[in-house]
Formats: structure tokens, C-alpha cells, sequence
């Protein structure tokens, strides 16, 4: 027994140095491409800054205050540059307004520094994306890992709902949906939810489809994976319940009673029995080929990552914000909508950090791809 | 083919009119001056009171003839399918001119990425490809009516129009719907380039999101097929390089950025809503983001099924067509 004990710990401690050699592998991939590096190190600096960002900014200076006389609005933070005879708006930055602050990326129209804005805006966008993205990936990741391992009729009905779905442009459905629900965060989110589970869906039963026909999965399943070890324990409980039932029968209605009880044993044991071989298929499912098929739905989750504060800022901009007050990057871009060409910066700088963000998970989810794929790998 | 029409159809009204929190169905058919009785009139008229699923059937009996019903004042109350379609060949226009730009864009930078694999054309390649799908297409519109508008025109250069699809009254016969078409059969050589030069910040402003998608996809493929053993036996056969990229590799390297064009499509007329709203195109997208906003369920209707029949058509060919591209997938 012992000596098993120590082989298995053995082959374990050489199954994760087989692992850390294979990390160190990836990293070794990572620092070759530079591209992937500075996208991951700009993900990295977001992720931080948008955790962090009330700590650095006060909250509550996006709450809009502004001068009665100007409608509530406070007049740009502007500079002029003087350009063919025209004076254009344009030089964030530069003080012409002799209050107590410096704007560094001017004023928005209502008088809040907009870099302190975006930073502000930056863990709402986060959350967003986060949310988006993980219940996306999640609902379609397990419709599909349902279709392609079920098989049959499961497969076939979930694949038409997906065609569904798929057959709208993206955009529009999130649409509809938040014209019907109203302009809050959350139905916004759910909005884009709803277009965002079908990729995950077919990607997920490609790769379950093509992983469960392999030798390894029949070989797990030919060693018994997921039943008991013994099969004393599921007697047990089978004699158990028909102790149970025998002794609830005796001595009342005997004959119509214990035939029925009879009938319910048989039941409940058969469900047992049922529930015993959808461990083994959720035991192969989750333990052997889920872990081999997912590479792909992380790759395209990080890349959905950007898309997804695209999209809700998309939204914003179409003119579903909830308020015109809220740091929300697409809020703000959207808010410097009717003043492109006479305060641009309004639009130009949380259009930038956009940019910024999607292109920064891009690059990891681009450069993860070609460094998890076997095939490019070696 | 018809399930998933159904099935569109089902999930599409069943947004629009099966929430109370939603638009108000009657709203297209009401003036301010009804009052409530007759506001219960015109509603028992048209069977709004009626259950969700007999207004479905209702809807799609009328749908199948091809009456959408109307849409408000904001339209002038005419029908639906009408507005819709006056408007569509506008958006067809501002998406051709965009996917021919992705493609004469987007292929030959992915080409250029799998050839030159990890050295610094295909980093550039990398980023502009990133970049286009990284960027907030209203952004970038607004990006580019700044620069080639405001800032050209400030600084006394030719520069783009920054809004509508034409400026000049229109001279000549509707034929097509499209300006630019519309100019060039009228043998208005001058209202086309009007038209034209109005449509390149549009267009290009949607075609840069799609761009660096396709680019991305053909370098994979590229690279997959430069693996392959026929390329080697190509190249050892002495061939140029060259010929063996263009000749051989090529053609089998487009074949997954062929089948993707239904997903393009899609991409791009959504999309569309979104740049002719920034460059005031008169086209569908905006007018289903006024009618969200009028409270039209009717217009708004016909717009997303109208959308949706349109990408599921175009998968269809897309299947079709491969047969034809391939010669090893046989049906």
C-alpha cells in the first residue's frame, strides 16, 4: 500500500514538473513576442487602475455640479490655437482657466475634469466587460459542451436556437432589447448577454465533438471512470432502501402494499443507478475533456473582452444611457457627441482609452491564441 | 432554412410587443388629440388586446402579404415596408462599398502577415488588424469627419463631406436607390463623385472594424496552407515564390474567408447603424434608431426581420458556393 502511496506522489511531483516545465515554456513564448507582452502588461495596468480608481479619484466628483446660469453646464475648459486665420479648440491641458485646479485633459459639460472622469469610468466599464464576458462564456460554453457531448436531438435543437440567434446583427438585438426593458445598467448588460452566447456555443461543440471521439476518452472510460471503486457502497444503499421499504410494508395491506413498495424500490434504485452513470459521464465530461477543450473559448472570451465595452459603449452612444451624468467611457464620448467640433477632446480621449483597453486584450487573446495552439506552438 | 426564419420571426415580435414594460404597439396609430376611448378603439381595432400569440399569427398572416403596418408621424405615416425600403438600397450601398474595401484591404495585409510570420511586416500587420477591431467605430467616424472635415477645411484643403449620402438635389431618375449608381446610369458624371466622395469616410469607417477581422483570418489559413505538403513540392519544384503564394496558396488559403461573409455581412449592416448615425446617413439603421425612439414597434419590426432574412439568405449562398469553391466537400 505504501509503495503505491509513493508512486502515485512520485508520478504526481513528475506530472507537475512536467507542468511548470510546460509554464515555463509559455512564458519563454510570451517574451518572444513582444507585442504580447505589452498588451498583457497594459491589461495588467487597466485591471489595477479600474480596482483601484477610487482610491485615486473621489467618487463623488461625478456627481454634476455646475453654475444655475449656464443651464447647469459649466463652460468648456477651453484653448485656443491659432491655425489659418481661425481660432480652433483645441490643446488640452494648456491653463487658461485660473481656478484652483489644472485640467490635464480639459473640462467636460459639466464641469469635471475629464481625466478623473475617465479614471472614474474606468471600473464601471470594467465590470461590465467582466460581467458580459463571464455570462456569455458561460451560457454558451455549457449549451455547447451539452450539444456536442448529448449528441442526437439535445444537439440538434440547440444548434437550431443558436442558428436563431446567430441570424440577427449583433447590435440590433441588444437593440430591441434594451428599447423594451428600459435604460439601466443591468438590462444593458443583459442586452448585449444576449448576442454575446452563440459564438461560445458552436466553438465549444467543435472542440467537444472533435475531442470526445479520441482514444483517451475511450480508454477512461474503459478504466472506469466515474463509477465507484467498489460497488459494495451503491449495494448498500440499494439494500438500505429495500430494508426500508420491507420493514414500512409488514404487517399492513400486505399483498397490494408490498407490490407496490416493491414497484417504488425498483424505481428509486434504478434512478440510483442513473445517477451513478451521470457521474461517470459528468466525471469524463469535466475531468478529461472539458480541460482539453477550453483553451479555444478562453482565447475567444479574451478577445470578446474589448468587444464587449465596445459594444456597451456602442449603446451609450446610440442613446441608451441611463444618465448623461455617469462616467461611463461610452457615456462620455457619447456626451461630446454635439460638441465634436468645438470641444473634440471630449470625444477624443475616452474614445482613446477604449481603444486602449480593447486593443490591449486583444493582443494577449491574439498572442494566447497562437501560444496555446498546438499546432503553432512547436 | 424556414425553422430559423420562424424561429427569428418568433423571437423578434415576441421583443417588441410581448412585454408590457416595451413600446406600446398602438403608438404608430394615435395622435395627440385622441382620446383615451378612442385610443381603446384604434388598440381593439387592430387587436392589440388580444393575446400575444394571436396577435403573432395576425402579424404574420399581414408579414406574409407584406404589410408591416405603419409607422408614426415621424415617417409620415406611411408603410413601413415602404420606408424601409426607400431607404435600404442607401445602407446596401454605404455596406458594398465597406466589404470591398475590407476585402481589398483586409486580404492582401493578411497575406502579407502570413509570408513575413513574426518578423515586423506582420507585427504591423498585427497591430493595424487589432487596432481595427479594437477601435469604437463611432469614434473613429467622428475621428475622421474631424480630421478630413473640420481640420481640411480649416486648413484650406479639399476635403470629404462630412454628412448625408448626397449633396446635390437629386438630378437625376431613381432607379436603383444608390447615388452613386444612380448618377453613373443617368450619365450625371458629376452627381456620382458627389456621391462617391460622400460616401468614402462612411464606408471606410465600417470597413475598418471588419478589416483587421479578415486580415486575421486569411494569415491563419495562409499559414495553415503554407504548412501543407503541395506548397513544399510547389517550391521545390522551383518555382518563384510568388507564383507559389499567389497561385497555389491563395486560392485554398480564401476558402475560410469566403464562408465567412455571411458573418461579415452581418457585422457590417449592424454596424451600419451605428457610422450612419454619426454621418447622418439617411439609410434603415437610422431610421430603426428614430423609430426605437418614436415608440414605432412596426418599423422596428420590419427592420430586424428584414436584417435577419437578409444574413440567413446570405449564409445560404455562402454554402452553395462553397460546393463550387471546393471540390472536395461534396453534399
Amino acid at each position: 500500500m505504501k509503495s503505491d502511496g509513493v508512486r502515485a506522489s512520485k508520478a504526481r511531483t513528475g506530472e507537475w514538473a512536467a507542468r511548470w516545465a510546460d509554464f515555463k515554456y509559455t512564458l519563454y513564448l510570451l517574451r518572444r513576442n513582444p507585442l504580447v507582452l505589452v498588451g498583457s502588461l497594459l491589461a495588467l495596468v487597466f485591471i489595477i487602475l479600474s480596482l483601484t480608481a477610487n482610491y485615486f479619484v473621489d467618487p463623488s466628483l461625478a456627481r454634476p455640479t455646475g453654475y444655475p446660469e449656464f443651464g447647469g453646464n459649466y463652460p468648456f475648459q477651453r484653448s485656443y490655437v491659432w491655425s489659418k486665420g481661425h481660432f480652433i479648440n483645441w490643446g488640452p491641458g494648456v491653463k487658461l482657466w485660473d481656478g484652483p485646479e489644472f485640467f490635464y485633459l480639459g473640462t467636460d459639460g459639466w464641469g469635471r475634469d475629464l481625466l478623473k472622469m475617465i479614471i472614474l469610468a474606468l471600473p464601471v466599464d470594467m465590470e461590465n466587460a467582466v460581467i458580459i464576458t463571464l455570462l456569455g462564456a458561460l451560457f454558451g460554453t455549457l449549451l455547447g459542451t451539452l450539444a456536442g457531448y448529448a449528441g442526437g436531438i439535445i444537439d440538434e435543437g440547440i444548434l437550431r436556437v443558436t442558428d436563431i440567434f446567430f441570424a440577427f446583427p449583433g447590435l440590433v438585438l441588444a437593440l430591441v432589447f434594451a428599447a423594451m426593458f428600459g435604460r439601466t445598467i443591468p438590462t444593458l448588460r443583459l442586452a448585449i448577454v444576449l448576442v454575446w452566447w452563440p459564438p461560445y456555443v458552436r466553438l465549444m461543440r467543435g472542440q467537444i465533438l472533435s475531442e470526445k471521439e479520441k482514444s483517451y476518452v475511450e480508454a477512461v472510460r474503459a478504466l472506469g471512470a466515474g463509477y465507484p471503486k467498489n460497488f459494495s457502497v451503491i449495494q448498500e444503499c440499494h439494500n438500505v432502501i429495500s430494508n426500508k421499504i420491507v420493514a414500512l410494508g409488514a404487517g399492513r395491506l400486505k399483498f397490494l402494499m408490498n407490490s407496490f413498495l416493491l414497484l417504488s424500490q425498483r424505481v428509486v434504485n434504478g434512478v440510483l443507478d442513473h445517477l451513478v452513470l451521470l457521474g461517470m459521464h459528468l466525471r469524463i465530461l469535466f475531468r478529461h475533456i472539458f480541460p482539453n477543450s477550453i483553451y479555444p473559448t478562453l482565447v475567444q472570451a479574451t478577445l470578446d473582452f474589448g468587444g464587449s465595452i465596445l459594444t456597451f459603449s456602442a449603446l451609450m452612444f446610440l442613446g441608451f444611457s441611463p444618465s448623461p451624468s455617469l462616467p461611463e467611457l461610452g457615456n462620455l464620448a457619447a456626451d461630446g457627441y454635439s460638441h465634436v467640433f468645438d470641444a473634440p477632446w471630449l470625444i477624443v480621449f475616452p474614445g482613446l482609452v477604449m481603444l486602449i483597453i480593447a486593443l490591449a486584450f486583444n493582443l494577449v487573446g491574439d498572442g494566447l491564441r497562437d501560444i496555446l495552439d498546438p499546432k503553432l506552438r512547436r | 432554412m424556414i425553422f430559423v426564419l420562424c424561429g427569428v420571426s418568433l423571437v423578434v415580435f415576441y421583443l417588441a410587443r410581448g412585454f408590457p414594460s416595451g413600446i406600446d404597439p398602438v403608438t404608430p396609430y394615435i395622435h395627440q388629440r385622441m382620446t383615451a376611448e378612442q385610443i381603446e378603439e384604434v388598440r381593439r381595432i387592430h387587436g392589440f388586446d388580444q393575446p400575444i400569440y394571436v396577435q403573432f399569427f395576425y402579424w404574420l398572416r399581414d408579414a406574409l402579404r407584406g404589410d408591416f403596418g405603419i409607422t408614426g408621424a415621424w415617417a409620415n405615416s406611411r408603410p413601413a415596408m415602404d420606408v424601409f425600403l426607400s431607404a435600404f438600397p442607401l445602407t446596401i450601398q454605404l455596406s458594398s462599398a465597406a466589404i470591398i474595401l475590407t476585402v481589398a484591404i483586409g486580404i492582401p495585409l493578411g497575406i502579407i502577415s502570413a509570408i513575413k510570420n513574426n518578423k515586423l511586416p506582420d507585427h504591423i500587420s498585427r497591430i493595424i488588424a487589432l487596432t481595427g477591431y479594437s477601435t469604437p467605430s463611432y469614434w473613429f467616424g467622428f475621428i475622421l469627419q474631424l480630421v478630413f472635415f473640420y481640420y481640411f477645411l480649416l486648413w484650406g484643403l479639399p476635403h470629404f463631406p462630412s454628412s448625408g449620402a448626397s449633396g446635390m438635389e437629386a438630378a437625376v431618375p431613381w432607379v436603383t436607390g444608390m447615388p452613386v449608381l444612380d448618377g453613373l446610369l443617368a450619365g450625371n458624371l458629376e452627381y456620382a463623385l458627389d456621391a462617391l466622395a460622400h460616401l468614402i469616410l462612411p464606408a471606410f469607417s465600417l470597413a475598418f472594424i471588419s478589416l483587421g477581422f479578415l486580415a486575421r483570418i486569411v494569415r491563419a489559413s495562409m499559414l495553415e496552407v503554407l504548412r501543407q505538403d503541395y506548397i513544399t513540392l510547389a517550391r521545390s519544384k522551383g518555382l518563384k515564390e510568388r507564383v507559389v503564394i499567389y497561385r497555389h496558396a491563395m486560392k485554398n488559403a480564401l476558402i475560410p474567408a469566403v464562408t465567412l461573409t455571411g458573418i461579415f455581412f452581418a457585422m457590417l449592416l449592424g454596424g451600419a447603424m451605428i457610422t450612419e448615425q454619426v454621418f447622418n446617413w439617411p439609410g434603415v439603421g437610422r431610421l430603426s434608431l428614430r423609430a426605437v425612439f418614436q415608440g414605432d414597434s412596426n418599423f422596428l419590426l420590419v427592420y430586424t426581420l428584414a436584417l435577419a432574412v437578409i444574413v440567413v439568405v446570405a449564409n445560404l449562398i455562402v454554402d452553395i458556393a462553397y460546393v463550387f469553391l471546393d471540390p472536395r466537400i461534396k453534399y
